[in-house]
């Protein structure tokens, strides 16, 4: 069936016009690929840090660095969250799945809603209810990011973590091996005023939590990565067009809403945010904005705008995550699924397994770590979520591509097989097999989906409206 | 402002009844998103993209007028045409009107709905609860499909190679002496027929070439972007090339 009209997202980047063809530039000598598996053995042979705790830097004070201070501070190391900007309300869906719920002991009253519905609505405005197939104590946690971010934070300074409000500015390399690393950054404390004070700060480690447009990433050349732009805007709406969002979600697919990712509403806290995004065609985003609010027109009508956001979103992680004692977490890494763009769970998960790395490396901050310390914990992360993020992947370049494509997508939710794969995977973060003859049954279904929606665009080609 | 002229200018003159109650301001000019509140991530709205599909058309009159006010005016997004099909009732196609000689004419429903969501993709509608789009593809049986898509191209292709084998059938013929009866039972026909076969089932048409090879770039790019972090400076490197190419 390969007369498929295949879009592919390998040349769909509008910035570059020159040819799109892909040159795998294998390098000569191939046979001396030289893949870096470290152990961690090197912890033993570091040296004792005498006479104090070793000092962790943490910069960037969202879940990542919140999550990353607090296990670090529990560890017995010195530690110090650098945070811009105390009160920041990031754009963001705000999201978070029931497993961090448990795994990070968030406090009920912090989640606004829970969502145990969603409204998936393909490009020829077919809806499908989701949400069936989850248990009564099941729901996907709607978050405000000031609330979750302070909570995260003010546990880490609880824990021993000193928050420091204060502007990261660029760090110094260490000269030699054990020496420290220093941080430049501008201090907010009340005294010297708004303008804030230059200081510096000596850590022997840092763990990069400052977000997709990390500082500490270009300060360690991490490399870029490709990023989505995503657009949002808060709608506060009447209280009778609010009760339909009560616990409801709906996610918008099409072209005109978004050639490569989806336009959402989700309800916050007394408000809802409607919103789109795209990595290939940023240059559209309002006219992908209007056309979501298009699609929702009736269920919005009357609402006012009270806030219009927007925020770039990592596609994929940067080529280099861990250099010396510098590692980085969250957006700063680039652990932003494909497919749903999801990043908090992550970021709060990265943050903590990173500091675990450390707390274990340094023996408690006793000892001096190393990168091979810290690339336990890229091991470790890449081995457990790995599955996830390649299942979205694949999801994304097979559902994503075109319409007819998204059309198949939203018939395909319709099942509710699918539906208890979906939720489980995405609210307990694991990959389960399920039921093999499930799973060739969900194949059949899912080849035909596609093969109908591509023959209908066949179809429409022939014809002109 | 830009966005008061793009709403402005996708306004058509519609028959359909739907409209009415939804064009209630479509005259007053929407607050575009910078004139208002608080901390506003300004947009750009002179740097929009305008789609060929407007034009500049006069407005009709308002009937209540609304409040000043960044709201979300009902009637300035509404200014498509609506879908509109006798035989599509209640989000739904109704088989009875596909009856032909006694059965249910399954072309014409697949050609239906192609042009319903060709026509929505031109013009994008609102997803109302009110009218919920019921009809789900999978309610025309599989036999319909092969019937109406896969057949004509079958038979395109079947042709050819019928075609393309008497001709190679003669070539060879006169080349090496074989008969047909001779050629089919030689491994080298053989297998040159196998490869043919497989070749055009792949490759219908130019683009095919080219797809194939982009789809196997791209199931194993995100790996390679996984990977980099494990790979020495010069192979990180490559992966750098290639997205940089991207």
């Amino acid at each position: 069936m390969a007369s498929i009209a295949l879009k592919t997202f390998v040349g769909l980047r509008r910035s570059t016009p020159e040819n799109n063809a892909i040159v795998l530039s294998k390098p000569a000598t191939a046979t001396t690929l030289s893949y870096r598996r470290l152990r961690v053995n090197a912890s033993k042979s570091s040296p004792r840090v005498t006479g104090r705790n070793l000092r962790v830097a943490v910069v960037g004070g969202g879940p990542a660095g919140g999550a990353a201070g607090e296990t670090l501070a529990k560890g017995g190391i010195e530690t110090f969250l650098i945070e811009r900007k105390m009160d920041n309300c990031k754009p963001c869906g705000g999201a978070i799945p029931l497993c961090m719920v448990g795994e990070f002991d968030i406090p009920l009253d912090i989640i606004d809603r829970r969502v145990t519905k969603m409204k998936m609505i393909s490009p020829s405005n077919v809806a499908v209810d989701i949400g069936q197939t989850l248990k009564p104590h099941e729901y996907i946690g709607m978050v405000r990011r000031e609330v979750l971010d302070a909570y995260l934070r003010d546990r880490a300074a609880t824990a021993g973590a000193t928050v420091i409000n204060g502007l990261f500015l660029k760090m110094d390399l260490p000269e030699s091996k054990n020496a420290p690393y220093v941080l430049h950054y501008t201090d907010y404390n009340a005294k010297t005023g708004s303008a804030g004070e230059k200081k510096t700060l000596e850590v022997d480690a840092i763990v990069g939590a400052d977000g997709a447009n990390s500082r500490v990433a270009k300060g360690i050349n991490a490399g870029d990565y490709d990023y989505a732009i995503a657009f949002q805007e808060r709608i506060k709406i009447s209280d009778e067009k609010m009760k339909y969002y009560e616990n409801l979600a709906e996610m918008y697919v099409g072209e005109d809403v978004s050639p490569d990712f989806y336009g959402w509403v989700f309800p916050k806290c007394d408000h809802v945010a409607v919103g789109t995004g795209t990595v290939t065609h940023k240059g559209d985003i309002k006219k992908f904005q209007l056309a979501t609010r298009l699609r929702a027109r009736d269920k919005i009508e009357g609402g006012k705008i009270i806030r219009v956001e927007a925020h770039p979103i990592p596609e994929h992680p940067r080529p280099k995550r861990v250099l010396d004692r510098v590692a980085l977490v969250g957006d700063a890494a680039g652990y932003v699924t494909k497919c749903s763009g999801e990043g908090i769970y992550f970021a709060a998960k990265s943050g903590r397994m990173c500091a675990e790395a450390i707390v274990e490396g340094s023996e408690n901050g006793k000892r001096m770590v190393e990168e091979s310390d810290l690339r336990v914990y890229l091991e470790k992360w890449d081995k457990t979520y790995w599955p996830t993020y390649k299942v979205l992947d694949i999801l994304q370049k097979v559902f994503y591509r075109s319409n007819p494509a998204k059309e198949a997508f939203v018939e395909m939710c319709a099942d509710e097989y699918v539906q208890k794969m979906t939720f489980d995977s995405y609210l307990y973060k694991r990959v389960v097999p399920g039921n093999p003859l499930e799973d060739l049954k969900l194949a059949v279904n899912t080849i035909g989906s596609l093969v109908r929606a591509n023959a209908l665009r066949k179809e429409m080609e022939k014809l002109s409206v | 402002m830009a966005s008061i002229g793009i709403t402005a200018s996708i306004r058509r003159a519609c028959s359909s009844q739907h409209i009415t109650k939804k064009q209630s301001a479509q005259a007053r000019p929407s607050r575009s998103l910078g004139t208002q509140a608080t901390n506003v991530v300004t947009p750009n709205v002179e740097g929009l993209k305008l789609s060929e599909k407007q034009e500049k058309s006069p407005f009709p009159n308002i009937d209540n007028p609304k409040e000043p006010g960044d709201e979300i005016q009902a009637s300035v997004e509404t200014s498509y045409p609506r879908f509109s099909d006798e035989r599509w009732k209640n989000g739904t196609w109704d088989l009875n009107m596909f009856v032909k000689q006694g059965r249910v004419d399954w072309d014409a429903v697949i050609v239906a709905e192609a042009k319903r969501r060709k026509f929505l993709e031109l013009y994008p509608e609102a997803s109302s609860n009110e009218e919920p789009v019921l009809f789900r593809s999978s309610i025309i049986p599989w036999w319909a499909w092969i019937v109406h898509s896969h057949l004509p191209e079958a038979e395109l292709l079947n042709g050819r190679a019928a075609m393309v084998g008497f001709f190679m059938a003669y070539v060879v013929d006169a080349l090496t002496g074989l008969d047909v009866v001779g050629q089919t039972g030689n491994f080298v026909c053989k297998a040159a027929l196998f490869v043919t076969v497989i070749g055009v089932v792949l490759f219908r048409r130019k683009e095919d070439l080219e797809n194939l090879q982009k789809l196997a770039d791209e199931a194993t790019f995100y790996d390679k972007q996984w990977q980099a972090s494990w790979q020495s400076p010069d192979t990180s490197n490559a992966v750098k090339e290639e997205s940089r190419k991207e």
